[in-house]
């Protein structure tokens, strides 16, 4: 008896440190794996954020070392900078006109295409070309062929008999150019819309059209509700890559301005050109945090951004459990 | 198991090559300490020249070897600054900016080396003394001013029936009248002169050109901003508003997308679509070297119909060079700083090759400089007591780009009533002064 | 499709043709539809002829309302090499891609492993960051960041761009990790009873399972590091000899004064390259962006 519970209690003993050399395998196995992430989420996002945070309390231009101004970034911010409220315009611009109108644009074009029904390929390839255009090569491209004076578009329009506007040149047209630049890149959201429209099962459509609907209702009570989760995926991207909007402002302003000038230049700031119509959030931060150097200024900029981008994904997500239908366990 | 391996070596690898790259940088820079660079803002032709400048430098300096760099801006020299990255020398076009410079120490102090060789700066004129300090610190010398004085073309003048160039604004704008061609729906084919706030240099929206022509003064006695206070200024805007609206602010924007770039062989000037225009005296060279056969003069700018005594005034504004903050060759960097600016013979050359005006008293008048009639005409302008930069503050030209926010809303009309606006633009500069001396926020 | 579907009951109603006005409405519709599609599809190709006809333009037709070169001045896209040293900037380019886009790869797929077929505490909480990570804009911390390497005295090279894409990319894990979800239980325990340990099953059964995800996120990777401008125009843009094609091209017209023509030749080279990856990864492309919806 006792030796059988000693033999038994010997062997449970071996299969626990068994055990436990195993767990201490796998959690090393894990460690390894994750080290990667570990070390990366620590040091390019828990330390920026904490830093940002620091440093917007402080003034620092990189030249001497941070010094503590306690909330004079986010007063000067808030009640003085008179460039953040038309900065925050601009982008609530592209939040509420751009990107409803990228969405609708592509989910539209989606339509066409899986409507089609010779040449699905064909067509899609062409609708997602202008998607794998650089950013800074489209943007060149479009300030060219909306040359007021001697672009493309403004010629047709002459002969149309129509006097083209100043699209890039004037703060009223500005932001619409951006606006048809970003519906011409747009292929990435209409793919993902057509996949979906093409993956609506088939029977639904054909019992809604014994039903009786039409084409509109079949749109309305059909497709919508089964491709709702990518709707609330692309609106989720496309608002968070308009809080972002950089390149395309600052390539276009640039480029816009015609400032080429070396000699004598005294404006270097094209920045937001035309009258600061394209200047966005981040073009904003950019100006103070790598043209004229303020760190800390900057950092209170970002911070407010952070905030709000996460504020308005998390509003988005919620809103969404109301109008978006998971067909199956996608998850 | 593999994979992971070949990944560590990946990145060993890749953190080894990024560290030997700086590794070898600071290697090379230990051993062959005779290497030193330079940036400066010129590009093309301009920049060419400026090499052989060093090259001659280069030769009598066995014991340096001296890499220029070309097409900077303000832009990058900043960054190059703060990131530490930096040149032994650096030059800006932008004197304006020479107050940011100076006050946050990007720029080192150039006195104790100045001390050190019993320079004096007096050697360089008033103007030129100026825009290379901020209150008594001295982080800067001037390479070569730039002046502004009205081209006009001469064959066109003829064909118009107008005798000699403007000397008043009202003269100005009448011949510009005269000069201006439309072809159908009022766009404009040749345009007499045009004061579109950001069309070419003489046009930079900061009105920084025409401010002397008024002689409209930035600040008042107390040194708050004076925009509002002194009427040269709505004078100024007034009439630049009135000509813009006489050609369409449409019409001229049109205009200015389809002209060519400012530095290319198809300015409008160059090729016949502009009867005058205010420019730099470097337009000089450019047309010397791209359109020798166009047949123009020069001559002072026009100025205020309430202010003729000003006429033979202009703007001054001079490239400036120094050493940035955290050189390495600090006394070979000083050794090519001197030589530069102190030294009549290579300002002289590099005058002649782009036609800048000179820096020194002693180079003004050097017999090394190449006489030149269309030339002489900004040399006369350069020593006129009227002529005037833009003001150097703590927050470098910053009021600069505020006023350029307020002149071009105001040319499109979206700026309501003049006076206000003004009022507000003084509140303004005075606040972002106060903050940029206090060395807080912006 | 609708057609074959037609219930076999209705095959009388089938027969029998459709009244002229049904048939006549149907045709217009299907005109109208494929009218529509083609009149945008041509609005959508539109800025690329343009471009390639501007590129073959002299200084003075590009700047005039002529549409259509003539001559072609076929040495435009000489002159462009001439005037730039694009080929610096293409290899500084290609340096970026490929090592940022190694870095991706390597570090991503085990990380996204260990977060999908291993069962370990704490796994829920380190996808959350995941997903933290993937919904904050990064434009937020580029402040403190660029401080970082300013200390480090990396501004000015390719060390900024590249060192953080070996440490885990939040999209690329969270793609790989729902891809690696999909993948039957079977085939894994199938491998662990034939004694595999869990990286080998990682770089056998795993990798070759989910090639599909994998080449897309390759993909994603080279063309986000292609296609970006921002970070290059925060770390390089002092050090023109680092320029990448973006930057290249962005300075172009004020770099070199040149006009329209040159520039628009330049801007279709730059185009150019992913345009021919997608021609030869087509599958690829399109998997890999309704992988991304469809998993979302």
């Amino acid at each position: 008896m006792t030796e059988a519970a000693i033999t038994a209690g010997a062997f449970t003993q071996e299969r626990r440190r068994a055990r436990r050399r195993a767990a201490w395998r796998r959690r090393r196995l894990v460690l390894l794996l994750m080290s990667p992430w570990l070390v990366g989420f620590c040091l390019f996002f828990g330390y920026p954020l904490v830093m940002s945070v620091y440093l917007s309390f402080t003034h620092y231009d990189l030249l001497s070392s941070p010094k503590w101004i306690g909330w004079a970034n986010y007063h000067y911010l808030f009640t003085q900078d008179p460039q953040v409220g038309p900065a925050v315009r601009n982008t609530l611009w592209l939040i509420l006109i751009m990107v409803p109108l990228q969405v609708l644009f592509a989910f539209g074009v989606a339509m066409m295409v899986a409507r089609a029904r010779r040449g699905v390929g064909f067509f899609r390839t062409i609708f997602y070309l202008p998607a794998l255009a650089p950013p800074v090569a489209a943007t060149m491209a479009f300030v060219y062929l909306l040359n007021p004076a001697t672009g493309p578009v403004n010629v047709i329009l002459g002969h149309l008999g129509i006097n083209g506007p100043l699209w890039f040149q004037s703060p009223q047209w500005s932001k619409p150019s951006l606006t048809l630049l970003s519906i011409w890149g747009v292929g990435n959201l209409m793919i993902i819309f057509l996949a979906a429209i093409l993956d609506a099962p088939q029977q639904l459509y054909e019992s809604a059209e014994l039903d009786g609907a039409g084409p509109f209702q079949r749109m309305r009570w059909v497709t919508l509700p089964t491709i709702s989760p990518v709707i609330l995926f692309s609106v989720v991207i496309s608002v968070i890559a308009a809080m972002q909007y950089f390149t395309q402002a600052y390539v276009a302003a640039n480029i816009a301005s015609g400032q080429a000038s070396q000699a004598g230049d005294q404006t270097v700031n094209n920045l937001g050109y035309p009258e600061g119509s394209t200047l966005f959030y981040p073009v904003l931060l950019y100006q103070h945090g790598f043209r004229f150097f303020n760190m800390g200024y900057a950092s209170a900029l970002s911070v407010l951004l952070l905030i709000v981008a996460f504020t308005v994904t998390v509003l988005i997500i919620r809103n969404s459990r109301r109008w978006v239908h998971y067909a199956g366990a996608v998850k | 198991m593999r994979r992971g391996v070949i990944a560590a070596v990946a990145l060993v690898a890749i953190l080894a090559a990024v560290a030997g790259g700086t590794a070898r940088s600071a290697a090379h820079a230990g051993t062959k300490a005779d290497t030193i660079t330079i940036w400066v803002g010129w590009s093309a032709r301009e920049l060419k020249a400026f090499k052989s400048i060093i090259a001659e430098y280069d030769k009598n300096h066995p014991d340096v070897n001296v890499k220029v760099v070309g097409g900077i801006n303000d832009d990058k020299i900043t960054a190059a600054i703060r990131s530490g990255n930096v040149p032994d020398v650096v030059s800006s076009f932008t004197s304006a900016n020479v107050g940011s410079y100076c006050k946050s120490g990007a720029w080192v102090d150039l006195k104790p080396f100045l001390s050190k060789d019993h320079l004096d700066v007096n050697v360089f004129p008033k103007t030129s003394q100026y825009y290379t300090q901020y209150n008594g610190k001295r982080c800067a010398l001037p390479l070569l001013a730039d002046v502004y004085g009205l081209y006009y073309n001469k064959k066109m003048f003829a064909a118009a029936g107008i005798k000699s160039p403007p000397k008043t604004m009202s003269q100005l704008t009448a011949d510009a009248k005269k000069l201006t061609k439309r072809g159908k729906g009022g766009s404009l084919k040749v345009v007499g002169y045009n004061p579109f706030l950001g069309f070419y240099a003489g046009n930079a929206p900061d009105l920084s050109a025409y401010a002397p022509l008024y002689g409209a003064k930035y600040t008042d006695a107390g040194g708050h901003s004076s925009l509002s206070k002194d009427p040269a200024w709505s004078r100024l805007l007034r009439w630049q508003k009135s000509l813009v609206d006489w050609y369409g602010y449409k019409n001229l924007q049109k205009f200015d997308a389809g002209a060519a770039d400012e530095f290319s062989a198809s300015h409008a000037f160059e090729i016949g679509k502009l009867g005058m225009m205010i420019d730099g005296e470097w337009r000089v060279a450019f047309i010397q070297a791209e359109h020798p056969e166009l047949s123009y003069a020069t001559a002072p700018a026009p100025v205020d119909d309430a202010k003729p005594s000003l006429y033979g005034a202009g703007y001054v504004n001079g490239t400036i060079i120094g050493i940035p903050k955290g050189v390495k060759h600090k006394d070979q960097a000083w050794a090519l700083l001197k030589y530069l600016t102190f030294n009549a013979h290579p300002l002289a050359l590099f005058s002649n090759a782009i036609r800048n005006v000179p820096t020194t008293k002693q180079s003004l008048t050097s017999k090394e400089i190449k006489p030149d009639a269309h030339f002489k005409t900004f040399l006369t302008i350069f020593k006129n007591p009227n002529s005037k930069t833009t003001p150097i503050t703590a927050a470098g030209n910053a009021y600069g780009t505020l006023i350029q926010a307020f002149a071009v809303k105001w040319q499109a009309g979206h700026a309501g009533d003049l006076h206000a606006g003004l009022q507000k633009l003084d509140k303004q500069i005075d606040a972002q002064l106060k903050q940029a001396q206090a060395g807080g926020v912006p | 499709m609708s057609t074959a579907s037609v219930p076999v009951a209705a095959g009388t109603l089938v027969r029998r043709k459709p009244p002229w006005a049904v048939r006549r409405k149907r045709i217009l519709v299907a005109v109208a539809d494929h009218s529509l599609l083609i009149v945008v599809a041509i609005m959508f190709l539109a800025p690329f002829i343009f471009i390639v006809l501007t590129s073959l333009m002299t200084n003075e037709q590009a700047l005039s309302s002529h549409l259509w070169p003539s001559p072609f001045r076929w040495g435009n896209y000489i002159d462009v090499f001439r005037e730039a040293p694009i080929w610096r900037w293409a290899i500084n380019t290609f340096i970026y891609s490929v090592l940022a886009t190694l870095g991706v790869l390597c570090s991503s797929i085990p990380v996204a492993y260990a977060l999908s077929r291993i069962r370990w505490r704490g796994r829920d909480l380190a996808f959350a960051t995941v997903l933290i990570a993937l919904m904050l804009p990064p434009v937020v911390s580029v402040v403190p960041l660029y401080v970082m390497w300013a200390k480090l005295h990396l501004v000015g090279n390719l060390g900024p761009l590249i060192i953080p894409n070996w440490f885990g990319d939040a999209f690329s894990i969270f793609l790989l990790r729902q891809f690696f979800l999909t993948i039957p239980e079977e085939y894994l325990d199938a491998a662990r009873v034939d004694g595999c340990g869990e990286l080998r099953i990682l770089g056998t059964v795993v990798l070759r399972l989910a090639k599909p995800a994998i080449a897309a996120v390759a993909l994603f990777s080279f063309l986000y590091t292609f296609n970006d401008f921002f970070l290059p125009l925060l770390y390089l843009r002092e050090n023109p000899s680092h320029w990448v094609l973006q930057i290249g091209l962005s300075e172009f017209r004020s770099l070199h004064q040149v006009q329209w023509n040159l520039t628009m030749a330049a801007t279709l080279l730059v185009m150019m390259p992913v345009i021919i990856l997608f021609f030869l990864a087509q599958k690829a492309f399109v998997e890999g962006v309704t992988l991304t919806g469809v998993k979302g």
